[in-house]
């Protein structure tokens, strides 16, 4: 009975996700119609998408325009949760064919090389191949975009399956230009200078760094710059794919400096409690002026300027090594990325939206309100954040650890979801030295080893 | 005398029941049953994949892998959390249905306030001990900050998190089993007492020799409840700590691997499976002793 019970309020927060789905469909829809099914004639196009305020928001006024310029169609527009809730709709709504365009959480990623036996083969892909994804290849619509871009995170056989609308840096640090300003402090670009500033920081009484360490991803976040710029000597790639033939691994000297330098910030120069944070409190932590530095990605830039309009804040990359020209540029990832449905229900009318959406003018709304770095060329987003944080260190964008590494299927907790998962070296966390938790990740590793 | 006549009609009966016994294979024991065989598969949530079957593959991945361990924690951390519940739930609400069945002044209120639990859904309990636990402002914190000097992280302590998790489910379902353990207490007839009363015993004897045994009954349905329902509960665990900070349990993992792993379902099949296996184990043992002592005066 308990568990009919608890089967019984999961089944009533089910529908009641579903009924708040709902309710986003009738806000995107337009209001000119008198009935529900008024619009029989009209073809609709299923969109689906997960919740985040700024981009919804500029999505439906696309979708407005749409339908104003092509009256004959009606978009349905459905959010979900983010993350976990909508790869779980994703799925659901593809394998019953009821989406017409969807978004992933990012470009194309983790296919299975020929260095990688056993490995998973992503969701992304195996709708490829069964034929479920509509092949953009020859459409129009793909010239407007960045080549490069389409290439890295679009293109699977050699034909374009999905446009990738932006990029995003993840590896950076907020900074709080007041405060560096009142202690005379700079922007860090070497390791021993970063220390220093904590220090420095510190001695005036003032927290070094906040992060949301409750939900445990944004740990991943300075990591990442870490990874990028000390695993293989700053070539990931070589390393990652040394791990599998078993030329590199995770208790190797470079990794462990990775986890160890990620210990030092940990234990040092974060927040009292930050495990404790969470993700959709730690802007506010640092608009408030607690701390100085917040370990966050480029897409919150939005979320910071709204929590606190008269902050001044930049963003730096976390200097991971004592090279300073190589330390000068993000890591990051690419960000909503759209996909259309093989078999939906309006795969044409999914192939005209994604047209009208790919219109210079159409984007520009979009990447402007998702704070993103566009993927189309000749985009002015007008934003002083992008153009004189972002830009100066979009060089050598590399992809980060999480999108390039391919992870062994069943591989143990201290390295899943392509991740170091330094939360176990936090203070409360199992391990004491990077090396343990190093060593236990390596074991993990090499246990997952195909048969 | 056969009331159903004779001829064709006398299949009749046989025939409605066909209706319920065809929902009942097509919806419940069908899909357990594939559930077993899905475990010995590589079946993928795609319509139309191939699938092949691959053997003890699967179970062999649970326990032979890079995240075995976690498996095994899993299932230790789903034993813990079972007896502590069961245990400590039927415990509890059976003193406090002891109390609250002296026809007290307020009884119905007491009643409702500690079925509130039960009726508010998980949902709402993880939020409000959320809040309740929460490590920069809880009050919870500043009560221990006060009382010991000392502060907590509470859900996102890799050491507590599940003794606090295990807590809220206790918390939550306790008023449930005190309820049926009422209706056991109500229905012990009030002679017996009287009884006792002239040969003497005191209220601990009352208790030990004449509640106790015939509200046997209501002590089975509870331990078979709490220890189906805690072995089972994945609900609690995902909407406080998502898993994370050692707090899986089997449950949980089945949930996870089933609707956020891969598109693979053999391996949450397989996972299901072994659930089963230890939960019936665990039944069949609990049935067995509490119907031993069962009696009737």
């Amino acid at each position: 009975m308990v568990k009919r019970i608890s089967a019984l309020v999961l089944a009533g927060a089910l529908t009641l996700s579903l009924a708040a789905c709902g309710g986003n469909n009738d806000k995107a829809a337009p209001s000119n119609e008198g009935g529900s099914k008024s619009s029989g004639e009209k073809k609709v196009v299923k969109i689906l998408h997960w919740k985040q305020e700024n981009i919804n928001k500029a999505m439906e006024e696309i979708n407005a325009d749409f339908e104003k310029k092509y009256p004959e169609y009606k978009v349905e527009y459905t959010t979900t949760g983010p993350d976990d809730e909508y790869k779980q709709a994703q799925r659901a709504r593809i394998t019953a064919n009821d989406v017409d365009v969807l978004a992933d959480l990012s470009g194309m990623r983790l296919s299975p090389q020929d260095w990688t036996p056993g490995a998973k083969t992503p969701d992304w892909q195996q709708w490829i191949d069964s034929g479920l994804i509509a092949d953009l290849s020859g459409q129009e619509l793909v010239k407007n975009w960045n080549a490069n871009d389409i290439e890295k995170a679009g293109t699977y056989n050699g034909k374009v399956y999905a446009v990738p609308t932006g990029k995003v840096a993840m590896s950076g640090l907020f900074y709080n230009k007041q405060i560096f300003e009142d202690n005379g402090l700079k922007v860090p670009t070497t390791w021993s200078e970063f220390l220093k500033l904590c220090e420095d920081l510190k001695a005036k009484g003032i927290t070094p760094i906040g992060v949301a360490g409750k939900d445990v991803w944004p740990l991943k976040l300075p990591v990442f710059a870490l990874q990028a710029k000390i695993l293989g000597g700053g070539d990931q790639q070589k390393w990652i794919e040394g791990v599998w033939k078993g030329e590199t691994a995770f208790n190797d000297a470079e990794a462990v400096e990775v986890l160890d330098k990620m210990k030092t910030i940990q234990d040092n120069y974060m927040i009292d409690g930050f495990m404790g944070i969470d993700y959709a409190s730690a802007p506010a932590i640092f608009a408030t002026g607690k701390v100085a530095m917040l370990a966050d990605g480029s897409w919150d830039a939005p979320t910071i300027a709204t929590a606190n309009p008269d902050l001044k804040f930049g963003y730096f990359p976390v200097p991971a090594t004592e090279d300073a020209a190589k330390n000068a540029s993000f890591v990051g990832k690419y960000d909503v990325t759209w996909y259309v449905a093989e078999k939906g229900p309006n795969k044409e009318g999914g192939l005209k939206w994604l047209e009208f959406f790919s219109q210079p003018e159409n984007y520009t709304k979009f990447v402007k309100a998702a704070g993103f770095i566009p993927t189309q060329d000749n985009i002015s987003t007008d934003s002083e954040f992008i153009d004189n944080e972002l830009t100066p260190y979009l060089g050598d964008f590399e992809l980060a650890y999480e999108i390039m590494m391919i992870n062994r299927e069943n591989v143990g907790e201290h390295l899943a979801a392509e991740g170091v998962h330094t939360e176990y070296l936090a203070p409360g966390g199992q391990f004491k030295t990077a090396k343990e938790l190093a060593d236990v990740q390596q074991k993990e590793w090499e246990a997952a080893a195909p048969r | 005398m056969y009331p159903f006549g004779k001829g064709f009609a006398r299949y009749i009966p046989f025939l409605l029941l066909l209706i319920p016994m065809g929902l009942y294979l097509v919806f419940y024991f069908g899909p357990s049953v594939m559930t077993v065989i899905y475990s010995f598969t590589d079946v993928k949530n795609i319509p139309g994949s191939s699938m092949k079957f691959v053997g003890l593959e699967n179970y062999y991945d649970l326990f032979y892998s890079g995240n075995s361990g976690e498996r095994w924690r899993s299932i230790i951390n789903t034993l813990i959390f079972m007896f502590i519940v069961t245990i400590v739930q039927n415990g509890v609400a059976l003193f406090i249905a002891v109390l609250i069945n002296q026809r007290l002044r307020g009884d119905y209120f007491y009643r409702a306030v500690f079925f509130l639990p039960v009726v508010l859904g998980v949902a709402v309990v993880a939020l409000i001990w959320s809040m309740m636990f929460d490590p920069m402002s809880g009050p919870v914190n500043m009560l221990y900050e006060w009382l010991f000097g000392y502060k907590d992280m509470f859900f996102a302590s890799f050491t507590h998190a599940f003794g606090y998790i295990i807590f809220v489910q206790i918390w939550m379902y306790m008023g449930y089993s005190m309820l049926i353990f009422l209706a056991g207490l109500q229905s012990v007839p009030k002679d017996l007492y009287e009884a006792g009363y002239i040969d003497g015993t005191n209220k601990w004897q009352s208790f030990r020799h004449i509640t106790f045994p015939l509200i046997a009954p209501s002590f089975t349905v509870n331990m078979l409840l709490s220890i189906i329902g805690a072995m089972s509960t994945f609900d609690i665990i995902l909407a406080t700590t998502d898993g994370r900070f050692n707090t899986r349990t089997m449950a949980y993992d089945v949930y996870k691997e089933t609707f956020r792993g891969s598109l693979e379902m053999g391996l949450p099949s397989a996972l299901s499976v072994v659930q089963f296996l230890i939960i019936l184990v665990f039944v069949v043992v609990a049935v067995r002793q509490t119907r031993k002592r069962e009696v009737e005066y």
